[in-house]
């Protein structure tokens, strides 16, 4: 309010001939329109290219939908979704979804601590060489985990597996390998970049803090779990949220690795089975039955979440 | 206790060391196979030994010289990336800001909605999105590839939070200095988020660059490709074309590499001279 | 005083940057349209009539043009401009599906593949009938073929090819093992081969993909299908256990054949496998020579063709697999030049014969298989050797065809994924566990 108060007393002297525009002005600029203002652009764009194709999306999921024919079938493609490859969608996407979770949070924490530290030396080159990977195009990083995880023995990954003397694997057919080269290519990608939020988030910490700790004499540990954790934590919820849902969405390291269809479906995903009904064989409405379905599911995943980290709250209002 | 510390530093730079190799690896052995023969590459794999005498620079020669379409691809990734970049980052600053330093009617909702946006798999939009797009005329357009991509809800989610740690004071006294309350966001407070614009910078760059689907779905004619899918069509079972693709995707990372490193000179600096000092 | 303007400018400039954006992305747009990157023909002829193509793959594209350019020989008062762009598979089959779904922005033609043509028959059929064209010339026609493309009695796609499965010999393996080809005439023959293979070079006789491609051959020519005329399901009826039951034995019994590096026959790995001597036959279409001249150039004058071996309850010789059918979609605003055009290229004699001298297909029309200038010396007979028509015209009575409807692309998902996978590879079900299991989930998705 105080702003207010002297906007009023200074702005007669310097504005006094446009009184209705400087009224109007006075308006925009008042504490009470200006967040809308600073949000409009958002709203409209969001209105028009989320809101609108999801209230869409929503409604095709009671339709069959057919070129020329789109009727409306109450819930039954609700009612076919649940069958095994629907459950083995869910418990890929699951377990991607927290191997991800798992290790794009707690691995990057102690890297950027580790690099924001004076222990590490040469911390822009360091810092690049994490981050590079994340500036590869999913489509090449496709190609080269083909390439180094190629079931042939002449490949590198059946290489180092040859020379702990054991078979070469035939990567892309079986069920953990399948896993493994999903978790792998997202985290390799995505590494660097939660590396970067936290050290982003790290510079807000005072340094004095740090100093005063030492001299009260706490050790790393508790100068990591008094000092930097808490300081960190909105970072943290951040990451994490992005990475529950984004693990829930994983569709395109599947997609490169197998095109689509996976042998025993140990590549399929939720966005994968979405997209291998709904758009590859024409069955719209289920699609997006199945994209409702996911949604729910993330939506209730990352509110428990939040709501249990108190993410909603003004933490020091 | 020196002694400690000096041990810890060996500890710390060689685990570093192993994992910058493990980061850089698949890149590096990338960089070399593209100079091997591609087919002989896809039937076999990236392998550990090199046969030095089959290394040559057919792939490059044949991606300068005879694959036009390529660099046309490459400079409409540029275009769309750049300004997307650009136009993400306003509009997603000004709504992460307001979310985090107003208190005002709607603002937990809104909240809520950026939330949700950013959990509605994409796939799922793509059919009511692309009746939009038509309707809207910007099917082959750069506009229609990069509408979507404006609406940056991990960039506003993450420009709020970084808001959240901005020292309120500095806005009641910029008031007091007779700033408006754009003023105050545009001269004192964007500046100190510049940090959080460098990292939201790579990041929207980076989904528009490497954007996949979307694209795929807007563009028609081959001269408006972006890179991925350029390289996604020469990837089929149907006359493969694998002298530029594996050339072709080295090319496309080495730029980007060298543009992040001049990059992230700025982006130190922006980390240095963070909020907490203003 | 400064603040002020700005502060009153922000939302204008905003919105000015929004009117920016979306002006210079139309203007770009519409400048490098007219690069010439993509295949164009007829791009120099004045008042040519604009066609859209869209293909999967870059040799349709030029097969296209080049019958483009014909076309404005022959035709130079109704000439075309044919525009024709290669997408990735996946991507052209999901663009084509919804641009007709939405009703707008589909090419004039457009190259649909066999598992994915059914996609396209659903709903209101959004391509057009070409009946016209191929009625007065069915007797020509390989019927089966034609087929292929159809429902209730229209056809709506030009097929590429005959594809007629047969068996490749690679006759260095044969003749290590002491085998005359010719002497395998039925399925047991070919296990009794096998073996002797097997046991004489420690070769598998054959690979088996993981796709459709390791059952559907076998099961049509048992005289069975995945669907019966009248559209049953029918994938776990006895003889497609029995099929693939035998294929299962192949692999896990006689252990004459193995799973095809690479998981298919398209692949890379493969076809270094496949070169480097590493099956003794391969039982794929015809249009498999290309690949073969293409990929495995150690192989030339090594592979002998011949019709697959017969079941002993059945006497189908070869059965029509895989390919193309190109479509005219009725968006365009030019359909009848555009039908025009694709008998031109693709279903005239001369376009028959067009596709077997450029991209080495046999042609779905068997009255050229005896034309002059189908004799005439190519690649193809330099490779493999100069009888290939006179086999395809020995077994064209006994072509078995598929049967296609709606639920294909579902049976073919289940086949790819699930079945191939649990039994040959995994082998934690037996043949009927799969397929029943298979087709329940399929019926399950009829019934709704």
């Amino acid at each position: 309010m105080s702003g207010l108060d002297v906007n009023k007393s200074n702005n007669p002297s310097t504005l006094a001939p446009a009184k209705r525009e400087n009224k109007m002005l006075r308006f925009l600029n008042s504490k009470k329109v200006a967040p809308y203002i600073f949000v409009f652009p958002f709203i409209l764009s969001f209105s028009v290219l989320t809101l609108y194709p999801t209230i869409q999306a929503f409604i095709m999921s009671f339709q069959r939908i057919l070129p020329g024919q789109v009727e409306f079938i109450g819930l039954q493609n609700y009612q076919r979704i649940f069958n095994q490859t629907f459950y083995k969608a869910l418990a890929n996407s699951t377990i991607f979804m927290l191997l991800t979770v798992l290790i794009l949070v707690t691995v990057p924490i102690i890297l950027a601590i580790l690099l924001d530290s004076r222990l590490v030396k040469f911390k822009t080159f360091f810092r690049s060489a994490l981050f590079i990977p994340a500036l590869t195009s999913i489509v090449v990083a496709g190609v080269i985990f083909r390439l180094v995880f190629s079931e042939s023995d002449q490949a590198i990954a059946n290489q180092i597996v040859g020379f702990f003397g054991f078979d070469p694997i035939r990567w892309q057919f079986t069920a953990w390998s399948g896993m493994f080269l999903m978790v792998m290519m997202a985290s390799w990608r995505w590494m660097g970049v939660n590396v970067l939020y936290f050290l982003a988030g790290l510079q807000n910490i005072p340094k004095e803090l740090y100093e005063s700790a030492e001299i009260d004499g706490a050790n790393i540990y508790q100068r990591f779990t008094n000092v930097t954790l808490p300081f960190l934590k909105p970072i943290i919820i951040f990451v994490t949220t992005i990475s529950i849902i984004g693990g829930f969405r994983v569709f395109e390291e599947s997609y490169v690795i197998w095109q689509g269809t996976s042998p025993g479906n140990i590549g399929l995903t939720l966005v994968g089975m979405l997209y291998q009904q709904g758009i590859q064989q024409n069955d719209m409405g289920f699609g997006a039955a199945i994209g409702v379905i996911l949604l729910i599911l993330i939506f209730v995943v990352s509110i428990i979440y939040l709501l249990l980290t108190g993410a909603f709250k003004r933490g020091d209002e | 206790m020196r002694k400690n510390n000096t041990l810890a530093k060996w500890i710390a730079n060689s685990a570093f060391i192993l994992i910058a190799f493990i980061a850089l690896f698949p890149l590096l052995s990338l960089i070399i196979s593209s100079f091997r023969p591609s087919s002989e590459l896809m039937r076999n794999g990236i392998s550990f030994s090199i046969n030095w005498s089959e290394l040559s620079l057919r792939n490059y020669i044949h991606i300068f010289t005879d694959s036009p379409s390529y660099w046309q691809w490459y400079g409409n990734s540029l275009i769309i990336s750049t300004l997307t970049i650009v136009l993400s980052l306003f509009f997603s600053s000004m709504v992460g800001y307001a979310l985090a330093v107003y208190k005002f009617r709607g603002r937990n909702l809104l909240f809520l909605f950026v939330l949700v946006i950013i959990m509605i798999p994409f796939e799922i939009l793509m059919l009511p999105l692309y009746q939009l797009m038509i309707n809207l005329n910007v099917i082959n357009t750069y506009t229609g590839v990069m509408l979507p991509l404006i609406v940056a809800p991990i960039a506003v989610f993450f420009f709020r939070q970084y808001a959240m740690g901005l020292p309120t004071e500095l806005m009641d006294s910029a008031r007091i200095d007779g700033c408006t309350e754009y003023g105050i966001f545009f001269r004192i407070m964007a500046p100190l988020m510049l940090p959080s614009f460098s990292a939201m910078a790579i990041l929207q760059g980076l989904n528009s660059w490497n954007n996949f689907l979307w694209p795929l779905l807007v563009i028609r004619s081959n001269d408006l490709f972006t890179l991925p899918i350029g390289l996604a069509t020469l990837l089929t079972p149907y006359g493969n074309n694998y002298d530029t693709l594996i050339a072709g995707s080295v090319m496309t990372i080495i730029p980007i590499i060298i543009l992040f490193i001049f990059f992230q000179r700025y982006f130190v600096a922006g980390l240095a001279s963070g909020s907490v000092k203003g | 005083m400064k603040k002020k303007t700005l502060s009153a400018l922000s939302p204008l400039s905003l919105s000015l940057v929004l009117v920016l954006a979306a002006c210079s992305g139309g203007e770009d747009a519409a400048e490098s349209s007219e690069a010439d990157e993509v295949e164009v023909a007829g791009s120099d002829i004045e008042d040519a009539t604009e066609l859209t193509f869209w293909t999967f793959a870059g040799t349709h594209a030029t097969f296209f043009a080049n019958a483009a350019d014909r076309w404005n020989e022959e035709n130079p008062d109704n000439p075309i401009q044919l525009t024709a762009e290669t997408y990735p598979f996946d991507q052209m089959h999901n663009n084509l599906l919804m641009a007709l779904q939405s009703g707008s922005g589909a090419p004039d033609l457009a190259d649909i593949e066999l598992a994915k043509f059914s996609n396209f028959l659903r709903g209101d059929v959004q391509l057009e009938p070409l009946n016209d064209l191929i009625e007065p010339e069915l007797d020509g026609f390989m019927e089966e073929r034609l087929n292929i493309y159809a429902k209730d009695g229209n056809y709506y796609g030009a097929p590429t090819h005959l594809g007629a499965s047969v068996v490749y010999y690679n006759t260095e393996i044969m003749d290590q093992a002491g085998v005359d080809i010719d002497s395998i005439e039925t399925w047991d023959d070919y296990v009794e081969a096998g073996q002797t293979v097997v046991e004489a070079t420690g070769k598998p006789m054959t690979t088996i993909a993981d796709n459709w491609y390791g059952i559907w051959p076998y099961v049509v020519q048992k005289g069975s299908d995945f669907f019966d005329e009248n559209g049953e399901l029918t994938l776990d009826n006895e003889e497609n256990i029995e099929t693939l039951q035998f294929i299962d034995d192949l692999v896990n019994e006689y252990e004459i054949a193995e799973l095809a590096p690479g998981g298919g026959y398209h692949s890379e790995e493969f076809y270094g496998f496949m070169n480097d001597g590493g099956q003794a036959s391969l039982v794929i279409p015809m249009f498999y020579m290309k690949d073969f001249t293409t990929y495995m150039p150690d192989l030339e004058g090594k592979i002998q063709i011949r019709p697959m071996p017969t079941w002993s309850d059945s006497d189908i010789q070869t059965v029509t697999m895989g390919g193309t059918g190109t479509s005219v979609i009725s968006q365009s605003e030019n359909t009848d030049l555009a039908k025009e055009f694709l008998y031109f290229a693709k279903m005239s004699k001369e376009g028959n014969i067009q596709l077997w001298k450029e991209l080495g297909f046999d042609p779905p029309r068997w009255d050229v298989w005896e034309d002059e200038e189908m004799r005439e010396d190519n690649v193809y007979y330099q490779y493999f050797h100069d009888d290939i028509f006179d086999i395809l015209l020995g077994i064209r009575d006994n072509v078995g065809g598929i049967q296609i409807n709606e639920y294909t692309p579902d049976v073919l998902t289940e086949i790819d994924t699930n079945i191939m996978h649990n039994v040959l590879r995994e082998q934690n079900q037996t043949p009927e566990e799969a397929l029943k299991q298979s087709a329940d989930t399929i019926r399950q998705k009829i019934g709704n």
